[in-house]
């Protein structure tokens, strides 16, 4: 098969990926704390044979997180948590700790802050944080202080991570680089982060992989024709 | 081609959301009905090439890698722990609770379920209950002959009778709390039953240990804000609209590939 070809159906199938991603953002377009995904495509090249010149092809080569801050939805929780700036929850998980951006905790029997799939929230020391069972206001300041009935109580644990971030199932994300405290943020009580998927943005470009999409495949109908025409004037000769 | 399945998540997490709202919308007169809210959460990730592979001999690694999600679930539809406003009634047997707290009810099985929904009203021997008829677990019994009842904010019940000054305590109202309120289990008629997650009841004299007072002739209002539920449920119509034309786009590239012989 001709190279045209091959280059074509590399395409394609990078756009088959990025619409997967495309989608998977607009149908996480309502979830608490969710990061818009991005792909970064590259040229690879592929060497064709000994003598041969390589042939240049694009596929999906990484991607990337936008990690713009979300709007943040008023919902008056006392457990409903949400970080303004440079930060993430953590999260103790059977797996290990876990970073997140959604910040929709609640109590567990035992009066121990936990998330929505009750795994424990951390504190700044690393350890689980307790609230009394009698609290009757527990208020969180910006800088992540609890404090029940105006008594302070401890800081909710918010951290950076000191590699590259990887997603994990839950808007949780892991940091196999590890991570640290972090300085720059704010916590807001009474609130939660939205997704900060811009619908515009996704639309326009999920018209624009369908039609770079069908705009490959007319290249390939073009290049099925040339190649059929080229047979059959060989066979009239 | 996943974007197709990716996209069916998608819409039936917001088909769930606007389930959740219009039962909000529906309760919007229901005394003490707190409102709920669907929460979600992103489906794992297929790694296709693990961030941190190494790509060389000295040692550089992929710095982003590629992570293809798979959709949304939701996560929890948790119920939001909020003060309805009082409402006046006048009436000696209504009750609301101003802060956190639930009256215990007994039901006919014997099981205790609880409640923020205080319209109670006289059986025909005297007790207390509920719209239901279902008797409050503190047992207390009007006597006939009484001309009024007062309840104090921290529970007592007074009754007072026409051929005597002082009034006579008759019984305690106590309140019950829970240390995760949101891990009670909803039954219907404004009634919630103790789970694994809600902790353990703990009852306490109204107005200490963090549970609110008692206020005689109010009803608690349902907490749905209206315009918020409204607001919400444009957004997720729109939100089902977009991951509909997510499917057509999906489905029109599967077209243009069988198009091709």
């Amino acid at each position: 098969m001709s190279n045209a070809i091959y280059a074509t159906l590399a395409r394609q199938h990078g756009l088959m990926q990025e619409m997967q991603v495309v989608s998977n953002n607009l149908a996480n377009s309502s979830t608490t704390g969710y990061k818009t995904d991005k792909v970064i495509f590259a040229e690879y090249l592929v060497n064709s044979g000994p003598g041969e010149l390589s042939l240049s092809m694009g596929g999906l080569a990484g991607h990337s997180f936008e990690m713009e801050q979300g709007g943040l939805n008023v919902t008056g929780g006392q457990f409903d948590l949400a970080v303004q700036g440079d930060g993430f929850f953590s999260v103790d998980t059977p797996q290990g700790t876990r970073l997140t951006r959604a910040g929709h905790f609640q109590l567990s029997p035992e009066g121990t802050l936990i998330d929505s799939i009750g795994n424990n929230v951390l504190g700044a020391g690393g350890g689980p944080i307790n609230i009394p069972p009698e609290a009757r206001q527990v208020s969180i300041s910006g800088d992540g202080t609890i404090s029940v009935d105006g008594e302070q109580l401890e800081q909710i644990g918010i951290v950076t991570a000191d590699g590259t971030l990887m997603r994990d199932s839950n808007t949780y994300f892991s940091a196999p680089g590890g991570f640290r405290n972090a300085t720059d943020f704010s916590v807001v009580q009474g609130a939660l982060e939205q997704s900060n998927v811009s619908p515009v943005l996704e639309v326009a470009r999920m018209i624009e992989v369908q039609r770079a999409y069908e705009a490959g495949q007319t290249l390939l109908e073009r290049e099925d024709q040339r190649i059929g025409q080229l047979i059959s004037t060989v066979r009239e000769r | 081609m996943k974007s197709l399945q990716i996209a069916a998540t998608g819409m039936a997490a917001q088909q769930l959301r606007v389930d959740v709202i219009s039962n909000n919308i529906a309760n919007m007169s229901t005394a003490a009905y707190r409102p709920r809210v669907a929460e979600f959460s992103d489906l794992m990730y297929q790694q296709y090439l693990t961030p941190g592979t190494i790509t060389s001999q000295v040692g550089t690694v992929v710095p982003a890698g590629i992570q293809i999600g798979t959709g949304v679930r939701p996560s929890t539809v948790s119920m939001q722990i909020t003060q309805g406003s009082m409402k006046e009634t006048g009436s000696d047997l209504d009750l609301g609770i101003d802060g956190a707290g639930f009256l215990e009810v007994t039901l006919p099985s014997g099981e205790s379920a609880y409640t923020r929904d205080g319209k109670l009203n006289r059986s025909a021997e005297g007790e207390m209950v509920t719209m239901d008829g279902y008797p409050l677990a503190d047992g207390i019994t009007i006597p006939a002959d009484a001309k009024s009842i007062s309840i104090s904010r921290d529970g007592e019940v007074v009754a007072y009778f026409d051929d005597q000054a002082a009034g006579q305590a008759i019984g305690s109202i106590q309140l019950v709390r829970f240390v995760n309120e949101k891990g009670l289990e909803a039954m219907g008629d404004n009634l919630f039953r103790e789970t694994a997650a809600s902790g353990t009841p703990t009852q306490v004299v109204a107005g200490t240990e963090g549970s609110g007072f008692i206020r005689q002739g109010y009803l608690e209002e349902s907490g749905v804000d209206v315009v918020k539920e409204i607001s919400d449920l444009i957004e997720a119509q729109r939100g089902y609209e977009l991951n509909s034309k997510v499917i057509t786009a999906s489905d029109e590239m599967l077209a243009a590939t069988t198009r091709l012989r």
